[in-house]
């Protein structure tokens, strides 16, 4: 027994009423047991093995795993391109991912658990599954004409330039992935191309150290849907009418966003005024990503 | 031969000798296990046999591998041991009993060594390549670790046998059908590939067109969107060809400038 502020005395131990037991405490699962209540699919991110297995014996409710490498053996699986730091991020991905997978339907009621301070679950929150809300942030890795560990190696150098810069400055850079052939064809060179009749891929090891280089050249870098670096110094020509996206950025924006209209090639902007990392699909502007937060 | 010992000591140390040398034998076999086991660990042969049958079974017999093989190699000098001390002891060791088994017993010795390091990389390969096959999701792939395991025990146990003096002709007959037929089908099921590799290594090294080029290729004419070492794709309107890189050497490329 115990006395509350007002006076009153507060029953501590279960007691029987009515031919029923009471439980007057109520504990923390009870009070935010709410938000995973009545959900149609659980979205595990990045789950450990073990916790997996438990969420494989929830009834009536789907499990789908989404992490950088299916290592439970999930059998619905949603493939992080990239370790999304700001977890909003993270989810956001998941769920346009099982979207596009079809292993969740327009509207469902989702529950996401999700690691966020440590490497262990220790989040869940809730979300609906809106077809209208897409960014298209998983199409841009999964229905590019590259293939997604392409793009996901450019992001790599990408925020790597973001966060090295050139000798403190911010720095400035603009690829263009995959649809090769064509980009060459809506492009001119500025100057001689250095990658002539070299076979560099991005995600090679030599890339990291060509980094400081990539910094100093002017232009586009140009890349083919297998990730050999065709060339770097091209000045991009496509028709800029139409291509619409948010005032504020400047010509390299400007063009990125016009020749993925022109082409079926995807568009990745190191912007040199904010030091923020863009990407660009179809003219439109898909996904902004600060490099500090990797 | 032992008659300077004879001379240095008289025959009644003869035993005195044997049984020193016969400790000396253990002490010595002893030191090799234990510096045989150090230099297995520094070699990581430890993390090197990790999942493999020997280990398993090893394991179960609540040992390691590293450790089998070195009790193995200090067994070996304590039997060598044994047979000296009692060579020394002028125990009927040289009659014709003995003689089958102590010209036998270095081939003995290598024929286990070298089954036992089939056995481990018949074993290691056979997780590597299934390893290597696990993102190809074609089950009836399995075949091919298997066939990797069981070829590499065939000739660790073709060796084996050899060194115990088997008569194994028949066996490398076999030996050699299987490599012939396996190299002859390879080369017979690869040669497009292979042609079209040389091809591609010219193509890559040569540059005679690249990405963004238009080109025609037979009929096929587009703009060039990836070349590699097996094929070129060739993007025309609204179709990509993937042409193999032998036929660029067939038919010729024509460069079409506008």
């Amino acid at each position: 027994m115990g006395r509350s502020s007002d006076g009153r005395v507060t029953c501590q131990h279960p007691f029987y009423l009515r031919g029923e037991w009471y439980d007057k405490m109520s504990r923390p699962p009870d009070l935010v047991g709410d938000i995973v209540d009545g959900i149609d699919a659980l979205l595990l991110f990045s789950p450990s093995g073990a916790y997996y297995e438990r969420a494989t014996d929830l009834d009536d409710t789907d499990v789908v795993v989404v992490a950088t490498e299916n290592a439970v053996g999930a059998e619905e699986f949603v493939e992080l391109p990239l370790e999304f730091d700001d977890i909003r991020e993270r989810i956001r991905f998941g769920v346009e991912g099982a979207l596009s997978e079809a292993v969740v339907t327009d509207g469902d009621e989702l529950g996401c658990a999700a690691p966020l301070f440590g490497e262990d679950i220790d989040t869940v929150t809730r979300t609906r599954a809106d077809e209208s809300k897409q960014s298209g942030v998983y199409d841009l890795f999964a229905n590019s004409r590259s293939d997604p560990g392409v793009i996901r190696d450019v992001f790599e150098v990408v925020i790597e330039l973001g966060q090295k810069g050139q000798k403190g400055k911010p720095v400035g850079a603009l690829f263009v992935v995959g649809d090769a052939g064509k980009v060459m064809n809506k492009s001119r060179p500025l100057s001689y191309n250095p990658f002539e009749k070299s076979h560099v891929h991005v995600g090679d090891p030599i890339v990291n150290v060509m980094l400081k280089e990539f910094s100093r050249l002017d232009g586009a870098f140009v890349i083919s849907d297998a990730g050999k670096i065709v060339s770097a110094y091209r000045y991009l020509e496509p028709g800029a009418e139409g291509t619409d996206i948010p005032k504020g950025l400047g010509t390299r924006h400007m063009a990125a966003g016009a020749i993925t209209r022109d082409t079926n090639a995807v568009a990745i902007v190191l912007s040199e005024s904010d030091g923020l990392v863009r990407a660009f699909k179809e003219g439109e502007l898909v996904l902004e990503l600060d490099p500090e937060e990797y | 031969m032992l008659a300077p010992i004879d001379g240095l000591t008289g025959p009644q140390f003869r035993s005195v000798l044997a049984v020193g040398v016969f400790f000396a034998g253990i002490v010595f076999g002893y030191l090799v296990g234990r510096v045989n086991k150090r230099l297995l660990y520094a070699m990581d042969v430890d993390d090197a046999v990790e999942g493999t049958t020997v280990e398993r079974l090893a394991r179960r017999a609540g040992s390691t591998t590293v450790e089998l093989v070195a009790k193995f190699t200090s067994w070996v000098v304590y039997v060598v041991a044994a047979l000296v001390a009692l060579d020394v002891a002028q125990f009927s060791v040289r009659n014709p009993l003995w003689y089958p088994f102590l010209s036998y017993l270095p081939s003995v010795v290598l024929a286990a060594g070298v089954l036992m390091a089939g056995v481990l990389v018949g074993d290691k390969a056979e997780l590597y390549v299934s390893e290597r096959l696990r993102s190809v999701k074609l089950p009836s792939l399995s075949v091919v670790p298997l066939a990797v395991k069981y070829t590499i025990l065939l000739v660790a146990g073709l060796v084996a046998l050899s060194q115990l003096g088997v008569a194994v002709n028949a066996l490398l007959v076999v030996l050699f059908l299987y490599v012939g037929a396996v190299v002859l089908f390879t080369l017979v099921a690869t040669r497009q590939l292979l042609t079209s590799a040389a091809a591609g290594v010219y193509l890559l090294l040569r540059q005679p067109y690249g990405i963004g080029d238009r080109v025609a290729i037979g009929d096929h004419e587009g703009i060039v969107q990836e070349v590699d070492v097996f094929v070129t794709h060739v993007e025309a309107e609204d179709r990509e060809y993937v042409v193999p890189n032998h036929l660029v050497f067939k038919r010729g490329v024509v460069l079409v400038r506008e």
